[in-house]
């Protein structure tokens, strides 16, 4: 019965899932809806663009949430999650991790070391604007997005006057969650800092169904077993980020802006559900020191933009392995350590002459300085040295773009980027995009686009000891996608929008780490892999009562991602297979009922089978099982004399679901988290 | 409106249903195997927790997988490393899982464990109380008891840091016990298994990745030349012959500067070489020169693993294909025909052979 309402549940995503969610503050006793979006109107930058925007409130939701807890339960993305407050990562339309491009205000995030970002390590209050620009799209933006880009930024604009907002997060396993924020505003001057404390022993229980514990009679024979009632062992965190941003208007056009965000990250890596060492004889740390920095001026004229940015990024990551030896005497089994360098500077221009044209360009530079040691070992003449590299690299981007709207409902849009790495160029990466609206009643519209786009190697790809491959070469692709979208309301009554996607996408020489006969892992260009599907989202905000909003959101996505390579070897079986750990199907649903100050919310994701291997056996180890996923919160909202106060309980896994994400890696079970917000009005 | 809220109520219900996940955990057969076969070792992916062990029947010529999960309802562990029979028991090396089981053969039900290992490779008994561990990332070869499971001690490998600790394979001459060390190392020690210390130790290539005692008391191994880069080294591989009685290189065969030569192994008789070199190479213990062809070439198989029959000197070899699937093995009889090929788990890189009984 359950399975047939799961059946039907997503049968009814596909052609009723849902987008953005808008809603007004809890304190105010009104409840709007967002407006619709006259697309006539709509802004030629984004000329057959399929992209997903995240809402303040969406973004806003808890202070605990992390950018990957946001696209979880979201988006269409494929988030892979090793565990609460560990690497997470997103992936688009079936591809990897590191073919999606992710910019923090314009600039590149992606760790050149290793080409992913882990989205556990942005905090959703550090960020205003979040959009998703699907395949294609991510072109106007960046290259190197074979599967997408995620946009990220802050919001330049305040509230006049001082303003101050802290929040306090209590919740299960001894999580504590503190933020505070602080903002000045005038007719010049834009002022916030924000900051976000993170902290928890993280040692949530979990029935072990990967191992048992024997009962030995006196003989040492084993005369029972059972699975064991296990805590998350050694997977504690403490991360504080702290954000300064300063903008200033002259009300002439200019705007000058600084962003500083610091982060510092204190994570130990839990132990896989398959260990039987003792966590107390064991430490595996990880360690982040972080800060970037934008400063930016833009500068509007009448029928003309402009803005030069510049960034610094320093990281410095450890990692640690050790071992107690005897009591107290603790042995480094692995030390790493890595210090990244980038520097940044990026120049956009826009123009639009006429309502017909709009012109732009852009060119972007990020230079990487990068130390690695990953070991320190003994030479054969006794002195000690250390494996790792010493590596820069500098990566140039330009771009070039014309969109033309010759009527109002027709327009059409070309890009052309090139991209230097190192001192290779990669080949022009073209893209081509047109809308056109069907009926300006529902505002039905149709998008398509094309583009072929390249990545290239990471710094670990090429240089890592052992394993590095200077002889890689480029990943490739080709993207087509087109879809229909419709948005539509009544004014104070209701507003629906929604849309499908159909996209087709090859990438070649995909790269993939992996082991050598010599015992260590290296990268070669490999599979050849063609993912294409549907992606379905749609919203709707509905004011059923007096006083009452519901509103909804949700997407599903059909993403077969089949590899279409060469066989490595005649055993291979690889090949016509769904690639491994990427979901056939995903789908997420928000729905929130407002009456008053009060707010219900309820969050449901899913992703079909994965598969572990790339021949996708369907062995006891081959395979993860089907993912649900139930949260639910409930918040009231308060205005006193002194401050508004927002109180909000959060109920994460709802039915106590023993599951995994990533295999052997323990999920926590039903948690919660209570949360007060005071906002004082001075 | 009473309509609209219905909907949203029956839909939050909905919702709500659509949770549970059907997992089914801890599922056991029973098993009952007799006479001789081979156990298969399958790596798995590191952090992965998906090492399996297979099971293959030469007489009947069935197969079967994932043998330890099935019997026990629980997994074998993360990177099963390597396999050795004592005492009518099966002791398996799960290297990041810090643990080795000891299973019944036949049932392949487990029969006890030990457990806080630092990162076990290998098992050798000494005798039914003490058997060595030797380990990756540490500086010590660990001493256990098999009848209790028990740590009971360890060996210090001098001038090792636990950085870049690592014992590997071991044999057996007299009361010595031989073990190569691998990673960033480049010697053979000799350990005397009486006082559980290490006697001598003798210099070889640039990290020697396996060894193996041949029927005149020759140990041979196999040095992979380290790699382009490295600050330890990067040379030619070298075979090595080493008298056991005066630990001194009697023999050594240079391969060319990139080749990966590894898994050194003899037959039953302890008279012949084979080991993995892209190919498969065969060489008589005696010989004084390389061959010039391999026994078994390629055919675009990424060989991981080597073992032959100790009864009929049938060659099993296991193809890792991509690392991330089922992986093959195919087995030929000692002139070089393929009589049979079977997939087992991911990544298959040891053996261990069951004798009829």
């Amino acid at each position: 019965m359950k399975k047939l309402l799961n059946i039907i549940l997503i049968s009814a995503l596909i052609t009723a899932s849902i987008q953005n969610a808008h809603s007004q503050s809890l304190t105010s006793k009104t409840h709007q809806l967002r407006e619709v979006t006259v697309i006539a109107d709509r802004p030629m930058k984004e000329i057959g663009v399929q992209k997903t925007t995240f809402d303040s409130l969406a973004l806003k939701e808890n202070i605990a949430l992390s950018m990957a807890d946001i696209l979880t339960f979201r988006s269409s993305v494929f988030v892979k999650s090793y565990g609460r407050a560990t690497l997470s990562t997103v992936a688009f339309r079936g591809t990897s991790p590191s073919h999606t491009q992710v910019t923090w205000n314009g600039m590149k995030i992606n760790n050149p070391m290793l080409g992913m970002t882990d989205f556990s390590m942005i905090p959703s209050y550090f960020i205003d604007n979040a959009s998703l620009f699907h395949g294609t799209s991510s072109v106007n933006e960046t290259g190197g997005g074979l599967g997408g880009l995620v946009k990220l930024g802050t919001q330049p604009d305040v509230a006049k006057g001082f303003n101050a907002q802290y929040v306090q997060g209590i919740g299960s396993f001894n999580t504590f969650d503190e933020f505070a924020r602080a903002t000045y505003g005038d007719k010049h001057w834009h002022i916030s800092t924000r900051a976000v404390y993170s902290s928890s022993p993280n040692d949530y229980k979990y029935t072990n169904h990967d191992k048992k514990i024997n009962i030995y009679d006196d003989d040492n024979n084993i005369i029972g077993q059972y699975s064991p009632k296990e805590r998350n062992r050694s997977g504690s965190f403490k991360d504080l980020h702290i954000l300064q941003e300063v903008y200033y208007n002259n009300l002439k056009g200019d705007r000058f802006g600084l962003n500083a965000w610091f982060l510092n990250s204190d994570r130990e890596l839990p132990t896989l559900t398959t260990d039987y060492g003792d966590e107390r004889k064991f430490e595996n740390r990880q360690r982040e020191t972080t800060f970037r920095s934008v400063a930016s001026w833009d500068h509007t004229g009448e029928n003309w933009k402009t803005g030069v940015k510049g960034g610094y990024v320093h990281t410095w990551m450890a990692y640690d392995y050790k071992r107690e030896i005897t009591s107290g005497n603790w042995a480094t089994m692995t030390r790493s350590r890595s210090k990244i360098n980038t520097f940044y500077g990026q120049m956009d221009g826009e123009y639009n002459p006429s309502e017909h044209w709009f012109f732009s360009s852009s060119i972007s530079a990020h230079q990487h300085f990068v130390r690695s040691e990953d070991k320190n070992i003994i030479l054969q003449n006794g002195d000690k040295a250390i494996i790792g590299y010493d590596k820069g690299r500098i990566e140039l981007s330009g771009s070039a773009s014309v969109k033309w709207q010759p009527i109002k409902r027709f327009g059409m849009s070309v890009v052309i980027r090139q991209e230097m790495c190192g001192t290779k160029w990669a080949p022009i990466i073209p893209a081509f995009f047109m809308d056109g609206v069907i009926s300006p009643k529902g505002n039905i519209m149709l998008k398509a686009s094309v583009s072929r786009n390249y990545r290239f190697p990471t710094l670990n790809d090429l240089y890592f000891l052992p394993g590095g491959n200077p002889d890689l070469k480029n990943e490739k692709g080709y993207t087509y996608d087109c879809g229909i979208s419709f948005d539509t309301g009544k004014s104070d009554a209701f507003t629906i929008g929604g849309s499908a996607t159909w996209f087709d996408s090859y990438i070649d020489n995909w790269i993939i780490w992996l082991p050598t006969p010599k015992g260590f892992f290296s990268p070669r260009n490999v599979k050849e892999v063609h993912a294409y599907g549907i992606e379905v989202k749609s919203d709707l905000s509905l004011k059923f009562a007096k006083e009452w909003l519901l509103e909804m959101d949700g997407s599903y996505s059909w993403t077969p991602s089949i590899n279409e390579g060469e066989k490595i070897s005649p055993a291979d079986r690889s090949v016509g297979k769904q690639l491994p750990y990427v979901p056939r199907h995903s789908a997420s649903v928000n729905g929130r009922v407002s009456w008053r100050s009060w707010a219900f919310q309820y969050k449901w994701t899913f992703y079909s089978k994965r598969y572990t291997m790339s021949s996708n056996d369907n062995t006891l180890t081959g395979k993860l099982p089907v993912y649900y996923m139930n949260n639910i919160s409930i918040e009231k909202g308060l205005s006193l004399k002194v401050a508004n106060i927002q109180l909000k309980l959060a109920v994460n896994n709802l039915f106590n679901e023993d599951y995994v994400s990533v295999l052997s890696r323990p999920m926590p079970g039903t948690n919660f988290e209570f949360f007060i917000g005071i906002t004082p009005k001075f | 409106m009473i309509t609209t809220r219905r909907i949203v109520f029956v839909f939050l219900i909905a919702l709500s249903l659509a949770s549970c996940m059907k997992i089914e955990y801890g599922k056991q057969e029973d098993f009952s195997v007799s006479g001789g076969g081979l156990f298969i070792t399958n790596e798995g992916n590191f952090q992965y927790g998906n090492a399996t062990l297979s099971y293959y029947n030469p007489e009947s010529k069935e197969v079967q997988n994932e043998v330890f999960f099935r019997s026990n309802g629980m997994k074998l562990g993360d990177v099963a490393q390597s396999m050795t029979m004592y005492d009518g028991k099966g002791w398996v090396v799960v290297n990041n899982s810090h643990v080795i089981f000891a299973i019944d053969p036949e049932t392949f039900k487990e029969v006890g464990r030990i457990v806080n290992l630092t990162s076990p490779r290998y098992i050798h008994f000494v005798s039914p109380e003490k058997a060595y561990v030797t380990q990756l990332w540490d500086n010590r070869i660990f001493i256990v008891n098999p009848k209790t499971f028990e740590i009971t001690g360890h060996i210090q490998i001098p001038d090792m840091t636990m950085e870049s600790g690592s014992t590997e394979q071991m044999v057996q001459y007299g009361k010595y016990v031989f073990c190569n060390c691998w990673s960033y190392q480049n010697r053979i020690l000799k350990i005397d298994s009486t006082t559980d210390e290490v006697v001598d130790e003798l210099i070889v290539g640039i990290q020697p990745t396996s060894l193996a005692l041949d029927k005149y008391s020759k140990l041979w191994t196999l040095t992979d030349g380290g790699y382009e880069g490295s600050p330890y080294g990067y040379e030619a591989p070298s075979l090595y012959c080493i008298d056991a009685e005066s630990f001194t290189v009697e023999k050594q065969f240079r391969f060319k500067l990139g080749d990966s030569p590894v898994e050194i192994q003899l037959n039953g008789t302890r008279d012949t070489l084979y080991w993995i070199k892209g190919d498969i190479w065969k060489m008589g213990v005696n010989a004084n020169r390389i061959p010039v062809r391999p026994f078994i070439e390629s055919r675009g198989t990424i060989y991981y693993g080597l073992t032959t029959d100790p009864v009929n000197n049938d060659v099993y070899i296991a193809d890792a294909i991509d690392y991330q699937q089922q992986g093959k093995i195919y087995r030929y009889n000692s002139s070089g025909v393929l009589v049979d090929e079977f997939y087992v788990g991911v990544t298959p890189g040891a053996f261990c052979w069951k004798r009829d009984e």
